[in-house]
């Protein structure tokens, strides 16, 4: 038991780590491919500002899937941004049926068209730092995302994006 | 003539006063210093919702035309406005954006604002109840009566609005100041107590009255997919902008169709009191202020001007305070699905004033930018940006078009293209 309960925490750093390369690489579908009917995800922060817990953007899976079909009607900054991530914990329940994860995020961006693109493209910064705090549905074989909260320490997005975190 | 050389891009536009502006409105240092001074420090400045000081005690920071600013509820539940700076040697008092004065801070005893420098304190409404070792130091030259806050002008207004004036003399209510422009919105906002459920903040590389200009003109509903396929019938053409004394403008409303962007609904089930369903209505107050009212959630964007060439933006999602956990939550997304800092319209409005900033910073040769569309004051006009430089031509005793020429009153449209129309016959 302790040992397939190894695998499995194993295959859910290996999901997460996968899942930073498709988003990375705008693999929307594989992505979407990997997260459960009932996923939901979220990007929040706590603004010290109106003292609130914040959702700034987030939805069910359909929605998120036609977030990312309808890109490409939208003016978006294409600067790309590359995640930069560390699974701290995994936790797989008894039963072997759920686990969830905490990891480190930081997300860096590489200007290319953001500002002047003669000027600052190719220069990067740090876009956001914050954590992923996921829900996992285990089914023998198969493990898909059941919830996904990016939760941001940085509150100042300046432009923002259009792209899931 | 197609392309252009230098003089003939440098040329005056063959286009009436008020059509056209000097880039340099948007980039010159000293210009910007005038605005500080002659428009930010003079005027009433939104700069919070009451709803982020619920209790006695709460307080929230700003900033006013680089002065810091702490607004704070009082024990008698009156909110207050004062320069955030102590009065012994200029620290700021407070630093953090927001809180409540019922604990103690390190320096001070609760119920006080407290600098933490040499421990000097005052009471809510300003006034100083404790110099530190006072007898010692000052003997009986100085005491607590000589040395209050600074206290600044402040009136909680529409729907619950925090607004606070740097100058004593405004002589004008926020409403006197508002000219009517307020009262299209009045009535959704002033039925019940609001909330506010968003904020977030961006620091722009632009002039903030790019940004305004922006609120204040829907031609650019070409960067936005999500206006031109939910909007774009006779209704939305027929929406009008309209002027009002001190430069503000309404942006009338229509029904946005909200089924034809995927993945978004009608908003009719969470519409503001007394707004007909999936209205979408907006409020450009002079100098840059933005209430932005779409069916179920009211954005306002409040605006920090840094320098000519950065702005600091705060924007604020709000709700009723009666909403319910899953009604706040479906204003929420509607609210943030366009506006918020992942939201479809806010990012391409961000990308396309940054854009500006790019090509029209301080040290770019100046450049006319046109304000010329006339459509019968309907949505694609640019009057709205017209009326708004006219008031700042007049405040600053500059033209726009040229500013380093004085204001002349800009003529009436109709007169100016009778003037036209005269020029053109001789
Ligand atoms: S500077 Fe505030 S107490 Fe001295
Ligand atoms: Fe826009």
């Amino acid at each position: 038991m302790a040992e397939i309960k190894h695998d499995l925490k194993e295959q859910v750093r290996e999901l997460i780590y996968n899942t930073c390369i498709h988003l990375d690489d705008h693999q929307w579908e594989h992505w979407h491919d990997n997260c459960a009917d009932n996923f939901n995800y979220a990007i929040r922060a706590f603004s010290p500002e109106v003292q609130a817990d914040i959702k700034y953007h987030g939805g069910d899976k359909e929605y998120m899937q036609s977030i990312t079909s309808m890109l490409s009607k939208h003016n978006s900054d294409q600067s790309p941004l590359r995640r930069h991530c560390t699974v701290y914990r995994v936790d797989v329940a008894a039963d072997g049926k759920s686990a969830a994860a905490i990891s480190s995020l930081a997300v860096y961006q590489t200007q290319l068209d953001g500002i002047n693109s003669h000027v600052d493209a190719g220069t990067t910064s740090i876009f956001l730092v914050g954590r992923y705090n996921d829900k996992f549905i285990i089914d023998g074989d198969s493990i898909k995302f059941e919830d996904r909260e990016v939760r941001l320490d940085t509150r100042r997005l300046d432009k923002g994006t259009h792209w899931p975190i | 003539m197609s392309s252009r050389n230098h003089d003939q891009w440098n040329a005056t536009p063959d286009l009436q006063q008020g059509e056209w502006v000097d880039s340099k409105i948007y980039s010159d240092e000293e210009i910007f210093e005038d605005e500080l001074k002659k428009i930010w420090s003079k005027t009433w400045i939104p700069v919070c919702h009451e709803s982020e000081l619920k209790e006695a005690y709460s307080f929230r920071t700003m900033t006013i035309a680089r002065e810091p600013v702490i607004v704070v509820r009082g024990k008698d539940m009156v909110v207050r406005a004062f320069l955030n700076v102590c009065p012994h040697r200029g620290n700021m008092i407070e630093r953090r954006p927001s809180g409540n004065y019922k604990r103690g801070t390190p320096s001070g005893t609760p119920k006080t604002m407290t600098c933490m420098f040499h421990a000097w304190s005052f009471d809510m409404k300003g006034k100083c109840v404790n110099i530190s070792r006072k007898a010692e130091g000052y003997q009986d030259r100085l005491n607590e009566s000589q040395v209050g806050l600074r206290e600044l002008k402040c009136e909680v207004y529409f729907g619950g609005f925090v607004w606070v004036s740097l100058n004593d003399d405004i002589g004008i209510t926020v409403e006197e100041f508002a000219a009517g422009s307020l009262d299209v919105l009045a009535p959704s906002l002033n039925e019940e107590p609001l909330e506010v459920f968003h904020y977030h903040k961006a620091i722009i590389p632009c002039n903030y009255k790019l940004w305004h200009d922006t609120n204040c003109e829907f031609y650019h509903d070409y960067l936005h997919y999500h206006n031109r396929i939910t909007g774009f019938n006779e209704a939305y053409f027929a929406r009008k902008n309209s002027g009002f004394d001190g430069g503000h403008i309404n942006v009338g409303s229509f029904e946005v169709q909200y089924d034809n962007y995927e993945g978004s609904h009608s908003r009719e089930e969470l519409s503001f009191p007394h707004l007909p369903p999936n209205h979408w209505y907006m409020i450009d107050m002079f100098p840059g202020v933005n209430f932005n009212l779409r069916g179920s959630a009211l954005r306002c964007d409040l605006m920090t001007p840094l320098g000519p060439n950065s702005v600091m933006i705060e924007f604020r999602g709000l709700g009723l305070a009666s909403d319910s956990k899953k009604d706040r939550q479906t204003r929420i997304d509607h609210h943030n699905s366009i506006w918020g800092p992942f939201g479809r319209n806010l990012h391409e409005d961000l990308l396309a004033v940054t854009g500006q900033g790019s090509s029209m910073h301080p040290m770019a040769e100046s450049r006319k930018i046109l304000h010329g569309r006339h459509e019968n004051e309907t949505i694609h006009d640019e009057n709205g940006m017209r009326h708004y430089y006219e008031e700042w031509g007049k405040l600053l005793n500059r033209s726009p078009s040229n500013p380093d020429e004085t204001f002349k009153p800009y003529p009436a449209f109709k007169e100016q293209e009778a003037q036209r129309a005269a020029a053109a016959g001789k």
